[in-house]
């Protein structure tokens, strides 16, 4: 990066300071990418919690990945009150909806994974989404939202 | 050892095209190397044919939250992961394995099917102590950072497994096993010697399958005795993961020990743009069969133990089969294709029903992998009882262990060894 921006020095001919503007650019992006991409970033990322979401809905989302090289989102959540956990299971027809905050898409299609039979508080239980038109990226955020309850800013890992 | 876990990156952006032109100075940290989202065979391999194992101790994730002690071995480079590296070589090459040991009892490594093999120059051979009761099958390298080199020619192409030859059923159980990829010479496109086992390029891939005891890992872990007699098996595993970590990508920043995925991601069969099959490669680290099978297709067999299934004047004696028996310390080698077989289209030969009864693409009730549309590369919206499972009107096969207790994660449905089969549209995967 230091070594690029001194390129950028008045004596350099216009042509030449348009390409090394260039450069910079694309090693800023290409920076940023980077970084978004370490596992690091990733790892660290915490997942928001709503209290208010987890005492309705009986359960704490733990992470929102995208995986069948892109096509498909798990989402995985602790159950914490067994009941309540068993009614959003049930709710096939109504999953939580994976909105993105990147762009115009979400996904509200869950398949497969609905796990019908009893859910036991303190373990962990999946979802698999359909990745509607390829709503959800690696690196970005997603809102799930239920009804009026509504959980921003989830790293999408 | 140049181990270079090959990753893959598909999804070429852009910015990712322009990336390659400068990666050579700026990308390659082995972070942008193992973040990289990758599916298929990531091979360690070595242009020397040598390669260094460390077996270590340390813990994997399971899909419902637990942690659990494992042992396994892992490039010394890297370390601990589950299974071990994936070592791909050449038939009739010359291949050093030295394995060093931090465990904190004897261990070895047996590799079947291979010729030759030598543990510190001797041939390779039962060990027994002094009162002539069997230690190891073979040369083990002694706790607190022993070693062994091990050397051998690589056997016929096909696929063995490499496992511990000491205290087998504990060390084996704990994790001590990966795959061994045995390519014929000059032909790495090929599974075997024979030219109809040719498949296509990338599409090469591994699923190891195994299982795991949680309460031997405990007592093992606290230093306890293990009881065989109340030995039942848990969790089930392609590759080290189970449902739905099946699915993630190579190298899941999630799933920092367990770097392999189990998604297989084709394209339809055609003659002139995609000819050749996928590659699957089964193994099994476990003590019961594993009856796996993919929903809605056959599989080719052509090697079985890392041998072409041949007659002796070079008959082809492959066969198709659904239902795949991988025995413990098995593998098999499969090639498999998939055929748009009904050419069903919306235009030109549309389903003559509302909703095809396509049972293997039924899940439980209502649930299904169906694209919302009946034709490859369509989407269309489905009746709201049918929920669907779709980016680009592809195809999603689900693939499983038949036992059905084997896809299950401590008992809960589904999971285990379970993953999905992905079929693209012939031009690929475009949003709609
Ligand atoms: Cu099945």
């Amino acid at each position: 990066m230091v070594l690029s921006l001194r390129v950028l020095r008045p004596s350099v001919p216009t042509a030449l300071r348009a390409v090394a503007v260039l450069v910079v650019a694309l090693l800023v992006c290409l920076l940023a990418r980077n970084l978004l991409l370490t596992p690091a970033d990733a790892t660290t990322a915490s997942v928001p919690q709503n209290a208010t979401m987890e005492a309705q809905l009986g359960i704490r989302f733990s992470r929102v990945a995208v995986v069948g090289d892109g096509g498909l989102v798990t989402v995985t959540y602790v159950v914490l009150d067994a009941e309540k956990a068993q009614q959003l299971q049930a709710s096939q027809a109504h999953p939580p909806v994976l909105s993105s905050e990147s762009r115009k898409g979400s996904t509200s299609r869950v398949s497969l994974m609905k796990q019908g039979h009893s859910l036991r508080a303190g373990q962990t239980y999946y979802l698999v989404y359909e990745n509607t038109r390829g709503a959800l990226r690696h690196g970005e955020r997603v809102t799930i939202t239920d009804g009026a309850l509504r959980l921003a800013h989830v790293p999408v890992l | 050892m140049h181990p270079a876990l090959r990753a893959r990156a598909r999804s070429l952006t852009a910015a990712g095209a322009i990336g390659a032109l400068v990666s050579g100075v700026l990308l390659t940290t082995p972070h942008a190397a193992s973040a990289a989202m990758s599916e298929g065979l990531a091979c360690d391999t070595s242009s020397s044919g040598t390669f260094s194992l460390t077996a270590s101790d340390g813990y994997v994730s399971t899909p419902d939250g637990n942690s659990i002690y494992m042992w396994s071995y892992g490039a010394s480079s890297r370390g601990f992961q589950l299974p071990g590296p994936t070592l791909c070589v050449e038939s009739g090459r010359t291949v050093t394995v030295v394995l060093h040991n931090s465990l904190p009892e004897s261990t070895s490594i047996v590799f079947p099917g291979q010729r030759g093999v030598r543990a510190n120059g001797a041939p390779a051979q039962p060990q027994f102590d002094d009162g002539g009761s069997l230690t190891s099958l073979v040369q083990a390298a002694a706790p607190g950072d022993g070693s062994v080199t091990y050397t051998f020619t690589a056997g016929s192409p096909g696929t063995y497994l490499y496992e511990s030859g000491t205290d087998v059923s504990k060390q084996v159980q704990m994790g001590m096993y990966g795959a061994l990829v045995v390519r014929p010479a000059g032909h790495p496109d090929q599974v075997n010697d024979r030219a109809d086992s040719r498949f296509t390029a990338d599409k090469d891939y591994v699923f190891l399958l195994s299982e795991v005891d949680p309460d031997v890992h405990l007592a093992v872990e606290r230093n306890q005795p293990i009881d065989d007699s109340a030995y039942t098996a848990r969790y089930f595993m392609i590759n080290g993961r189970s449902m739905p970590d099946t699915l993630a990508p190579n190298g899941a920043s999630w799933l920092p020990n367990q770097p392999y995925g189990a998604v297989v991601h084709i394209k339809p069969y055609d003659a002139a743009t995609n000819p050749y099959p996928a590659a699957i490669r089964y193994l099994n680290a476990g003590t019961v069969n594993y009856p796996f099978h993919p929903h809605g297709s056959d599989e080719r067999v052509v090697d079985r133990d890392g041998h072409a299934l041949e007659g002796p004047n070079h008959e082809d004696l492959s066969f198709q089969k659904y239902d795949l028996d991988v025995g413990p310390g098995q593998t098999l080698d499969v090639l498999m294709d998939w055929r748009d077989v009904e050419h069903w289209n919306a235009l030109t030969n549309p389903v003559p029903t509302k909703l095809p009864a396509i049972t293997d693409q039924d899940l439980v009730g209502t649930d299904t992998w169906f694209s919302e549309s009946p034709y490859l590369g369509t989407k269309n919206a489905l009746p709201t009882s049918i929920t669907s499972n779709n980016q680009c009107g592809e195809y999603y096969h689900i693939a499983h262990s038949h036992a059905l207790e084997q896809a299950t994660n401590y008992g809960a449905t589904f999971g285990g060894m379970m993953t999905v089969f992905r079929i693209d549209p012939p031009n690929g995967c475009q949003a709609q």
